[in-house]
C-alpha cells in the first residue's frame, strides 16, 4: 500500500471516533475496510473520493447523531419526564409574569382610591365640585399625574382636572349604572385608542349626588408589565432549553452506560 | 426486526442503489459502493457512512440481512429478504409508471422494445 494512503486511513480512522458509540462499535471496521477499498480502486480517483469521503462523513455523522437522540428521546420514561418538567417551567412561567403583573396592577389604583374617597367625603359634607377639585389640568393621554373629576347623577361632567384634546370626558355610561348599585369601581378606561387610564369610580351620596372619578394613564406601568413578560418568557425559554439539554444529556450519558 | 410486511415506497436514492446491488446476490460494503456509482446501478456516489447508515435502517426494517459469512474479519456480507426483494419490486413498478407516463408525454424518446 502507498504511504499516503496508510496516512488517509488513519486520519479516516480517527473520524470514524466522531460517530455514536453504538454505530462505531457495529460498523467502524466495515467502514475502514470500505474506504481501504475505494482507495485502492483505480476506477475511483482520489480527489472525488476524497471530497466524496468528507461529505460523506458531514452528512451521516449528523444523521447517525440524531438518530442516536430520537431514538433516546423517544423512550417513554425520558420522553414524560421532560413533558413534565416543560409543563412545570410553563406554569411557572405564567406565574413569574402573573404575579407582579397583577402586583403592578393594583398598586397603580392606590393613588386614585384615595383621592376618590377623599373627594366624595369632601362632597358628601357639601362642599362645591368647583372648590373641591383642585384648579390644576392634566392632558390624560401625556401626563402621568393622577387627576379627578366630578359628575352629576346622570354622568354629565360638573368640573375636573383630567382632560382630553382641551375637554374633560367622562367615562361609559354604563361604569356610572354599575357605581350607582354597587358604590364603587375600578375599571381600565380607555377614552381612546392608545391612551388607558386607571380609573377608580366613586358615587356620592348626600345634598349632591353624583360621581367622582380619580384616574392616571398607565402607560409606565403598561411598560413595565411589558418588560416583566419579556422577563418571564426568557425566564421560560431558559427553562426549556435546560430541560432540553438535560434530557439530551442524560439521554446520551444512559445509552453510553447501557452497552 | 421486520417493522412491516408491507412494501414501503418511495425509496430514497441510496436504498434504491443498494436494494438493487443486493438483488444480483450478496455483496459487501464495498461491492455495494461500487454498484451504486454504476449508471445501471442508480449512478449514486455514496460513502461508507452513508452505506452503513443505511445499511443499519434497511436492516432494522427487515429489508436487509447480514448472511453471517465472510471472507475477512472487516468484510460482512448482507442479502435481500424477501421483504426487500418486494419493496424493490414495487419501488421499480413505481419507477417504470412514472418513466411510461413520461413517455406519453413526450417527456422522454419513445423506444421500442428489443
Amino acid at each position: 500500500m502507498k504511504p499516503e494512503y496508510a496516512r488517509l486511513e488513519q486520519w479516516y480512522a480517527r473520524a470514524l471516533g466522531l460517530y455514536p458509540m453504538r454505530f462505531r462499535e457495529a460498523y467502524d471496521e466495515t467502514m475502514a475496510q470500505a474506504f481501504h477499498d475505494a482507495l485502492e480502486d483505480p476506477g475511483w480517483k482520489r480527489g472525488p473520493l476524497l471530497r466524496t469521503t468528507a461529505r460523506d462523513l458531514a452528512v451521516s455523522l449528523g444523521k447517525e447523531w440524531l438518530a442516536m437522540m430520537f431514538s433516546s428521546l423517544t423512550r417513554p420514561a425520558l420522553m414524560f419526564n421532560a413533558l413534565v418538567l416543560a409543563g412545570i417551567s410553563t406554569v411557572l412561567a405564567l406565574f413569574l409574569y402573573a404575579i407582579p403583573q397583577q402586583v403592578l396592577r393594583q398598586s397603580l389604583n392606590d393613588p386614585q382610591i384615595q383621592m376618590a374617597g377623599d373627594l366624595a367625603a369632601k362632597l358628601e359634607t357639601g362642599t362645591a365640585a368647583t372648590e373641591a377639585v383642585a384648579a390644576k389640568k392634566v392632558d390624560m393621554a401625556r401626563s402621568l399625574d393622577a387627576f379627578a373629576n366630578v359628575y352629576d347623577g346622570t354622568g354629565r361632567v360638573l368640573t375636573g382636572q383630567g382632560e382630553l384634546d382641551g375637554h374633560v370626558i367622562g367615562p361609559p355610561q354604563g361604569v356610572f349604572d354599575y357605581v350607582r348599585q354597587h358604590g364603587q369601581e375600578r375599571v381600565t378606561w380607555q377614552p381612546r385608542p392608545g391612551v388607558r387610564i386607571a380609573a377608580v369610580v366613586e358615587r356620592v351620596t348626600g345634598a349632591q349626588t353624583g360621581f367622582v372619578l380619580a384616574g392616571r394613564n398607565m402607560r409606565e406601568v403598561e411598560a413595565r408589565e411589558t418588560h416583566v413578560g419579556q422577563l418571564a418568557g426568557m425566564a421560560w425559554l431558559a427553562m426549556l432549553g435546560l430541560i432540553a439539554s438535560g434530557t439530551l444529556g442524560f439521554a446520551w450519558y444512559t445509552e453510553r452506560r447501557a452497552r | 426486526m421486520v417493522n412491516s410486511d408491507m412494501p414501503k415506497t418511495p425509496l430514497t436514492p441510496p436504498v434504491l442503489a443498494i436494494l438493487l446491488s443486493l438483488a444480483g446476490g450478496d455483496k459487501h460494503g464495498y461491492a455495494m459502493m461500487k454498484d451504486a456509482r454504476t449508471p445501471e446501478g442508480g449512478a449514486v456516489t455514496m460513502g461508507p457512512g452513508t452505506l452503513y447508515g443505511t445499511l443499519d435502517r434497511l436492516m432494522r426494517d427487515g429489508l436487509v440481512k447480514e448472511t453471517g459469512t465472510t471472507d475477512d474479519e472487516r468484510r460482512r456480507y448482507y442479502r435481500l429478504t424477501a421483504l426487500g426483494r418486494a419493496t424493490l419490486a414495487a419501488e421499480l413498478e413505481r419507477l417504470e409508471g412514472a418513466v411510461k407516463q413520461a413517455r406519453v408525454m413526450g417527456l422522454l424518446p419513445k423506444r421500442g422494445r428489443a
